[in-house]
This record gives C-alpha cells, sequence and structure tokens, in this order.
C-alpha cells in the first residue's frame, strides 16, 4: 500500500511490545459476530498511472473551461484565479494542517484568517467577519438564525423571490423545525417592490434577506429596503457578490445588519459547486451571537502580537448544545485563497475586475437582444449576470444547441421558476472576450430552430 | 532564517499606488457607469484593501507558512482529527481542469465523467458502511448530522410521530448535541461508566418512545469499540427511535465491520479524516450520510441515479464540441461509449450504456441544506483515495492505524496511564492527572513542550470526561521509529523542570498566547 510505513518486521515488533498475537487480535473488541467475513465489494486497487489514466479518461467526458467557454452563473462564475492564489494555496504547511488549537504552532493560519476577517471587513463596510462558512447558502440560513435569536419574540423571515432558489431552500430546511417562518415575497418584476415589502413587515419578522445583485442580476433598491425593514425593528441580512463590490455600495452603507456571501469567486475554482466559501460579517452588536470560528489579536507571554481562536465560548465543542451553531470547521483553505486573492488585486484590480465584468455583460445582453427572438426579460439594472426571454419559448433546445457549438450559453430558469419557462440566466466575467462573447451570440442566434437569425448585426470577433 | 518583516500584517505592508495585477483593456465598447448603474448603487471610493506587489504578497504568505505546523512537516497526533498523509495525486486529481472548471449547472450530458465519479462514490460509501442509501450533499461533519436528523425528523412526521429527544453520550463531539438542537430536538446526555463505555442503566432510564435518534460514536473518542453496540442498537430499535453512527472514527473500522451490520440507521464520514482530507487548515471538509433503505425517500435531493439508455439517445456533448477544435482532438470517453456516440451502426448493435442523472424529484426529500451538489474537490479526492486502495488496502488502513495506536499506548502508558485500559482502537485517551499531582505538569504543559521538540500536540482537555486528556492518534501512516522517537520524548519531557514546562514553547515564533485578553478585549480586526 502506498502510504504505509510499518515493514512486516515492524509491525511484528509492534505487536510484540503490545503483548498482541495478530492484527486480527487488535480487532477482538469488536465481537465477532459484527466482523466482516468477506472482503469489502470495492474496485480493485489502482496503481498511480492506472489513476491518472482513469481520471483523465473521466475528465475527458465533460465540458469544461478547456473546451467550451462558460456563460453560466447563478451563484458559481468563472472568474480568473491568479497564479499566485495556487501558488499559496498549495503550500502544504496551509493545506496539510488543522484548526489552530495549538496557536503557537499555527501563527500562520490564525494571521492568515485576521488577515481574511479584516479584508471582509474592509470588502463590506461591516463591523467584524468570523473565519467562515460552508457556502453562501448555508451562511444564509445561519444568519437567518442569528438574527431570530438578536429579535427573540419575532418568527418570520422574509425572503424576496429573487434570492437565490437554492438559498431560500437551504433556508427553508434549516427553520424546517424550529418555531420559525418562512415568507417569499413574489417579485415580477425582477427586483422586490418595496410597497409589498412594506405591506408585509410588522413586529413579527425577525428578518429580510435581499440578495444585491439577485439571483436574476439585477439590483435591488437596497436603501429603501433596508429603510423599511430597520423601522419595522427587523434585521437586515445582505447576500452580496464580493466581485460586485469593486463598484458597487457595499452592505454597511445600506445599513445592512448581517452581510453573507458565496465566496468563491475570490480564488477558489468552481469544481462543480464545491467546496466553497461561505463569507459572514456583521454589526458589532451580533458578535456574540455569530456561528463559528473567529480569530482574535492578542499578545504572547513576551508581550509579542499574536492570533488566537477566540470567544469560543459560542462554539459547539465548549457549549454543545447551548452553542450559537453546530458548525465546526471553517473553510480555511478557501479564507486563505480569499485573502491572497483580495492581496493580489487590490483596491484597483478588483474595481477593474468588477468594472469588466459590467461593460463585458451589458455589450453580451445588448449583442443578443439585436435578435428579435432574445430580450431581457426584466428592465432592471444589472451587474454581471443578466435574464434573457426567448420569444420561441425553446429554451432546452436552444442550450443545447449552443452547447454542441461549444458554449455552456445559459442557466434555464424553468426548475425554480415555471413563469420563467422561456427565460434563462447569463453571466459574463471578466474573463470573457468579445471574440467568445461574439462567438455565444451567434450560437445562440444561429442554434437549430432559430428563425430570426440577423447576421447582418452579428459583430466580427 | 525567520523573516519577520515580511510576515507584517497585510496593512503595514501596504503602500498607495502598489499593484500587483494588472487587468486587460476592456475589449467592448464601454458605457459610462452612471448609464448601466443607479448612483446610489455606486460606491463612492473602492474598497480600502491594501495595495501590494506580487513579490511582496508571495513572500508574505510563504514566510507565514512556515509559522505552522502541518502533516507535511511535522507528526501531528492530533486526537479524533486523523492527521494521516495526504497523497499528492489526490491534490493533482482535484486541479484537472475537466474536474475544477466544471460549473455546477451545467447540463447533465456534459458532466457524464463527474457524475460517473460521484454515482461511484455513493455506491463506495454505501458499501463500507454497510447501508443501501447515500447522499454526497452536506458539506461538512456537522452538517452531516443535522442533515440526517432532519431525515429522522422528517421520518417521524411521515409515521404520524411525534419524538423530541436526540440522547447523546456524555464523551460525545459537541457537534452531536448542537446539531440536535438545531433540527428541532432536545439533547439528553447519556452518562458513560468509568470503564468508557454508555452506562446502560442510564441509557435504560432516558430511553422512552419520545427518543428520535441515540447518536453513537463508535469507536468512541475514547477509541473504543461499544462492546454492547448490538445491545444499545436493539434497545433503541425497541422503542421504535434510530441509531445514528458519528462516522468521525470510520478510520479504525474500515473493511473490519460495517456500521450497517452493528445496527447503525445512518452514518456520516469525515472525508478530510478517514479518506486523507486534506485539512485546509481547518477545512473543507464534507460530510456525506448513508442511511437504511426506509429513510432514503427522505435524504436531500438531487441523488444520483445510473440508468441505461440505448446509445442513440446518447449525447456526448463535450466531445462534440471538442470535435470542432482540431487541435484539442484526444481520445476522450471511455470507449464503448465513444464508439457508439461516433457510430450509430454499431451503437444500435450496442443495446444500452449508461447515462448518469440528477433524480431532483424526491417529494419526501427533507430539501437542501446547501446550494449545489456537495463539496466535489474534497469528494474527489476521496474517491482517488478509496481507489488507490481497493478492499485489501483499505482494510491494511484500519489495521495499521489500530496497530500504530495500541503500539503508542504499549509505549506511553507507564509515564501517562489510559484510564480506560490498556488497547484501544484508533487513537486513546491518556491522563495527565498523575503527573499534574506529583510534578505539577499539566497536559497542556506536555502539549506545548511537544512543540519545541517538533511534535504537533494531541488534541488535550477532550473529552471532558477524562482529567487533563491527552488524546492522541498517530495513524496508518507513521511509522514505527516515529512513534518511537515521540514515546522517547514525552518521557524526556516530564524529566524536564516544571518551571520549564510552564513557560514552553521556547521554540516557536510566540508563546502562550494571552487568551483571556482575546476574549475579553476582543479585537477581530486589523486597526492599526
Amino acid at each position: 500500500m502506498p502510504y504505509l510505513y510499518n515493514t512486516p518486521e515492524d509491525q511484528q515488533a509492534m505487536l510484540d511490545a503490545i503483548g498482541a498475537d495478530s492484527l486480527e487480535d487488535l480487532f477482538a473488541p469488536i465481537p465477532a459476530a459484527l466482523q466482516l467475513d468477506r472482503s469489502l465489494d470495492l474496485p480493485p486497487a489502482l496503481s498511480e498511472i492506472e489513476m491518472d489514466h482513469t481520471l483523465r479518461t473521466l475528465a475527458a467526458q465533460n465540458a469544461h473551461g478547456g473546451n467550451s467557454v462558460c456563460f453560466l452563473g447563478g451563484g458559481s462564475y468563472d472568474h480568473f484565479i491568479p497564479a499566485v492564489v495556487d501558488t499559496i494555496g498549495s503550500r502544504s504547511e496551509f493545506y496539510t494542517s488543522y484548526t489552530p488549537y495549538q496557536p503557537e504552532a499555527s501563527q500562520g493560519n490564525l494571521q492568515v484568517v485576521f488577515e481574511y476577517q479584516s479584508l471582509i471587513t474592509r470588502l463590506t463596510g461591516m463591523d467584524v467577519s468570523n473565519a467562515s462558512l460552508y457556502d453562501g447558502a448555508s451562511a444564509t440560513a445561519e444568519a437567518t438564525l442569528m438574527a431570530a435569536s438578536a429579535t427573540r419574540t419575532r418568527k418570520k423571515i422574509l425572503v424576496p423571490a429573487s434570492l437565490h432558489p437554492e438559498y431560500r431552500a437551504t433556508v427553508a430546511t434549516y427553520l424546517k423545525n424550529l418555531d420559525l417562518q418562512l415568507i417569499t415575497l413574489q417579485t415580477p418584476t425582477g427586483v422586490l417592490d418595496p410597497d409589498l415589502l412594506a405591506s408585509a413587515l410588522d413586529d413579527s419578522v425577525a428578518a429580510v434577506v435581499l440578495q444585491q445583485p439577485n439571483f436574476f442580476g439585477c439590483l435591488e433598491d437596497a436603501h429603501r429596503v433596508s429603510q423599511l425593514t430597520q423601522a419595522a425593528g427587523a434585521l437586515l441580512i445582505s447576500a452580496f457578490d464580493p466581485i460586485s463590490l469593486g463598484i458597487l455600495q457595499p452592505p454597511g452603507a445600506y445599513g445592512a445588519n448581517i452581510a453573507v456571501a458565496e465566496g468563491h469567486g475570490l480564488g477558489t475554482p468552481m469544481s462543480y459547486g464545491g467546496p466553497y466559501l461561505g463569507i459572514l460579517a456583521c454589526d458589532q452588536k451580533l458578535v456574540r451571537r455569530m456561528p463559528g470560528r473567529i480569530v482574535g489579536e492578542t499578545v504572547d507571554r513576551h508581550g509579542k502580537r499574536c492570533y488566537v481562536l477566540t470567544m469560543q465560548t459560542r462554539e459547539q465543542h465548549i457549549r454543545r448544545e447551548k452553542a450559537t451553531s453546530n458548525v465546526c470547521t471553517n473553510q480555511g483553505l478557501f479564507a486563505l485563497r480569499a485573502t491572497v486573492y483580495l492581496s493580489q488585486l487590490g483596491p484597483q484590480g478588483l474595481r477593474e475586475t468588477a468594472q469588466l465584468c459590467l461593460q463585458k455583460s451589458h455589450y453580451a445582453a445588448k449583442q443578443l437582444c439585436q435578435a428579435d427572438r432574445f430580450t431581457l426579460a426584466f428592465d432592471q439594472p444589472t451587474f454581471k449576470e443578466f435574464v434573457i426571454r426567448d420569444a420561441e419559448n425553446n429554451v432546452a433546445s436552444l442550450l443545447q444547441s449552443a452547447q454542441r457549438a461549444g458554449y455552456l450559453a445559459g442557466v434555464p430558469l424553468a426548475p425554480w421558476y415555471p413563469e420563467l419557462a422561456d427565460c434563462f440566466l447569463v453571466a459574463v466575467t471578466e474573463k470573457r472576450t468579445r471574440a467568445e462573447i461574439d462567438g455565444w451570440v451567434q450560437a445562440l442566434t444561429t442554434a437549430q430552430g432559430a428563425c430570426s437569425k440577423r447576421p447582418d448585426l452579428m459583430a466580427q470577433p | 532564517m525567520r523573516n519577520t518583516r515580511d510576515t507584517q500584517s497585510l496593512f503595514e505592508l501596504s503602500r498607495p499606488g502598489r499593484r500587483a495585477a494588472r487587468l486587460p483593456a476592456c475589449d467592448v465598447p464601454e458605457r459610462e457607469i452612471t448609464d448601466l448603474l443607479p448612483a446610489d448603487a455606486v460606491r463612492q471610493a473602492p474598497p480600502e484593501l491594501p495595495e501590494l506587489s506580487e513579490p511582496q504578497i508571495i513572500r508574505h504568505f510563504v514566510n507565514l507558512s512556515t509559522q505552522n505546523m502541518s502533516v507535511d512537516t511535522h507528526f501531528y497526533p492530533l486526537g479524533s482529527c486523523t492527521m494521516k498523509y495526504n497523497p499528492k495525486r489526490n491534490e493533482r486529481a482535484a486541479a484537472m481542469p475537466g474536474f475544477a472548471e466544471l460549473h455546477p449547472y451545467q447540463d447533465e450530458s456534459t458532466l457524464q465523467g463527474m457524475l460517473a465519479i460521484l454515482y461511484e462514490m455513493q455506491e463506495m460509501l454505501q458499501e463500507i458502511s454497510g447501508l443501501p442509501a447515500c447522499s454526497l450533499q452536506p458539506a461538512a461533519g456537522a452538517q452531516g448530522e443535522f442533515t440526517a436528523l432532519l431525515v429522522a425528523a422528517a421520518y417521524f412526521q411521515d409515521l404520524g410521530e411525534t419524538r423530541t429527544k436526540i440522547l447523546v453520550p456524555d464523551n460525545a463531539h459537541g457537534t452531536n448535541p448542537a446539531s440536535a438542537v438545531m433540527a428541532g430536538f432536545e439533547a439528553v446526555t447519556v452518562q458513560t461508566s468509568a470503564a468508557g463505555y454508555v452506562d446502560m442503566e442510564d441509557l435504560a432510564a432516558k430511553l422512552d418512545e419520545q427518543v428520535a435518534v441515540l447518536m453513537i460514536t463508535n469507536p468512541s473518542t475514547l477509541g473504543l469499540f461499544e462492546p454492547n453496540m448490538q445491545q444499545i442498537a436493539e434497545q433503541v430499535h425497541a422503542v421504535g427511535g434510530l441509531v445514528y453512527l458519528d462516522g468521525a472514527n470510520m478510520n479504525a473500522i474500515l473493511g473490519i465491520t460495517q456500521p450497517g451490520a452493528f445496527g447503525v440507521d445512518m452514518q456520516h464520514y469525515n472525508p478530510h479524516k478517514t479518506f486523507s482530507g486534506p485539512h485546509g487548515g481547518g477545512g473543507p471538509g464534507a460530510g456525506p450520510i448513508c442511511v437504511t433503505e426506509k429513510l432514503a425517500p427522505y435524504l436531500p435531493a438531487p441523488i444520483i441515479v445510473k440508468e441505461l439508455r440505448v446509445a442513440k439517445e446518447l449525447r456526448v456533448a463535450s466531445c462534440e464540441s471538442r470535435e470542432r477544435k482540431e487541435s484539442r482532438v484526444t481520445s476522450c470517453e471511455s470507449r464503448e461509449q465513444a464508439t457508439a456516440a461516433h457510430n450509430p451502426q454499431l451503437a444500435t448493435r450496442n443495446s444500452k450504456l449508461p447515462y448518469f442523472r440528477l433524480d431532483t424529484n424526491r417529494p419526501k426529500s427533507i430539501g437542501r441544506v446547501r446550494a449545489f451538489f456537495g463539496n466535489v474537490g474534497v469528494l474527489l479526492r476521496a474517491y482517488v483515495y478509496i481507489r488507490t486502495h481497493g478492499p485489501a488496502g483499505l482494510r491494511r488502513v484500519a489495521e495499521n492505524a489500530v496497530l500504530n495506536a495500541n503500539y503508542l499506548l504499549s509505549r506511553v502508558q507507564h509515564i501517562l496511564p489510559v484510564p480506560q485500559g490498556n488497547r484501544c482502537m484508533h487513537e486513546f485517551v491518556a491522563s495527565a492527572s498523575e503527573l499534574k499531582r506529583q510534578q505539577n505538569i499539566s497536559a497542556m504543559d506536555l502539549a506545548k513542550r511537544l512543540l519545541d521538540y517538533g511534535y504537533h500536540a494531541p488534541t488535550v482537555y477532550f473529552p471532558l470526561t477524562v482529567p487533563e486528556a491527552m488524546m492522541i492518534e498517530p495513524t496508518e501512516s507513521e511509522g514505527k521509529e516515529t512513534l518511537d522517537a515521540f514515546a522517547e520524548t514525552l518521557f524526556r519531557i516530564t524529566e524536564e523542570s516544571a518551571e520549564l514546562l510552564h513557560e514552553a514553547p521556547h521554540t516557536t515564533p510566540v508563546s502562550r498566547p494571552d487568551e483571556v485578553r482575546a476574549a475579553r478585549q476582543p479585537v477581530l480586526v486589523w486597526n492599526g
């Protein structure tokens, strides 16, 4: 076996020292009747070369960045990952270490997380950040639990339908067996109508969750939603896109009490949806209700600045059933990657990345909508994503056709929004070139069944 | 050798106007931002991120990395965490563009290779646990616990039963009672005996028809296989309850026994522990769960199902698109599939081929616990680990993990008694209480001094049921020499003066941080 160390002689010497007759003897505490009397029914072991071959064969069956152009979004994005992020993320002193329970042996991890927390607060305009959670959806669910515990007697969580449907589903699961109610407000215009929100707000509402930009890519009226929410005594949870904060107002600026995000766009690959980075930041007054790990600065016995896990009396390993959450791990490796990513981009780089997303996505929408077949589903400002309506109501075959041309062209909305079955969601990141966008337009406008080809309007790559 | 200049805070290293990233010029016609976005949505000034050069960034983080102990640099016998070697071939696999660059909302026809792996992963985890259904969705062990308890709640609700309690032994991980409360239950503690086993009298007293689930860690956090396991499961089942296994310690029983065989109805895995992670400085993990047939309908959706489809119905989209890019034509998908896709005549002769589909139509499912499919990058590493070992290899992992733990126990028990006896499974919990009484040396002193000798400390002060606990798990990927040297070092430390130990460690970048100050006057962000 490749990773074992002891020779047969070692094993015998060890068994002798233990006073055991055989390896089987060590398992005597397991009643014989419970022991397997056969081998596990698993495929036989593969050597590294065979494994590599198998993996390459399987990897080649997938459409991916190397053979397709990605216009998919909806919470996972094809953002660029600078080489420095991979270089630092591959340092095995980081990735083969664990939870910094021994601060003297973990100052590297601890300082990185402290820097991560500091960067997240600067990015969001919030007071404090935890050391990260699993992903954006579970961070949103944890935020609703924080809000409910902070507002005690209030039992309702309001979410617009423009919040990511899988985030809503996750929140629903988390609230299911607790004495809390999830209420969804419809968003036929693509954003939450402040008047509808006002009519739904009362003193039983613990929190409103607003995604900015929302699942459809549209910008919500965050200031107005925030005012209404605060005036009703509820907390505002903002689910933001970290890249968007290069140009958009941060949650702290419009008065969010808790800000959550999917942070994978900060240097972690798409990897078919995980593992990702759940960001959670909040007001100072909510800090002791935060779930998960938090790193704090202190001094050592020589008075030297250093970092430790702190406020652990919130956590499950100390408080057990009275903990703020059951969360144990954070996403240390991706907090590291996000810290390196934000260091590499800096304020200007993040702004330019956001600007490229903005400009390219608007260009893409404009070019596609020159074809009669396609229109924007919502008349709202957007950042890097937008929803396209297909006049022929034939989204599935349209996207399949584009797929055959090498474009992952959009995410159909039918599974989540039956009323938007003729629509698909498109994301354009800083990685997309004009030629790729033009090719995507061409693939969609010349798709099988498309009757409104207007090659005269096609931009030349 | 230590470079403290470059490990200053990022904010101290920052200088206005310095930058590392250059973005491409915008290659589409640019429009005024004010034409595209409402004025009150636009940020006035960019976020106050540090301004650094790329060489500075590398030097900062590389130097910080050297302030960590890690499995790749040190023996790391952190009990309950299974700090085994993290194979490099797993890392390479997860980084392959054909896996790392997959978007979660790609059409399943463009993901057949990925779904084949995840389907096989479901099957392999089911076989290892002896339980017939699996969800790969949970993001970590604790989330796996929470998910399984929601599955149990949905099951009882379907039966029309209202059960309110979850039983948890006192030496369980803290996540167990915390998950119980999040799932809407009351957590009730069951005592363990002095020998470290579930106290059968206390269990009997607390077991009634209000009990939904008993959560048990077996082997336990004390490294013991529960001798009354069958009896416990029978008693829980007799009142209609379910048995949940905290799978943190699966490393000890891979291929030796299956939880399904000892009465477990549901369990989670910690792939970052059992299947070689890595631990990532605190995560990511993953928390796939396996359950019995009757609980399967309640698992989160989607689950991957395998269908046999007539070959001509199959579209191998990725390959078709690749054909258009001549430079990239390579032999790709399984030969059978490729042949079928490209040769319709042959395909019709070759009746049916496997197709992997995401089954979202699961009306009794508890729903989702996170967005997207699961922590696929972690599962992929675990897949490579399991495939690298095969059935015999996994058994050898368990054998050597248990051999190493027993050997180390035999080497240290004369200095650090093990209250629960002289045999263990994959780990053991020693107690420094004798040393504390006789020499004023605590478990913490030993832990800190071990760092000076180049060993990561064991887990200390857990489980809470053992005074001055030191929980030691060597794992199978260490060798006799390492264990001998570690035991000798522990012995040498006990001969050192208590004063020296109270101030240890002496060689690390910092020593004994003031944790009270950190908690009472929290400084959680850079404000220099």
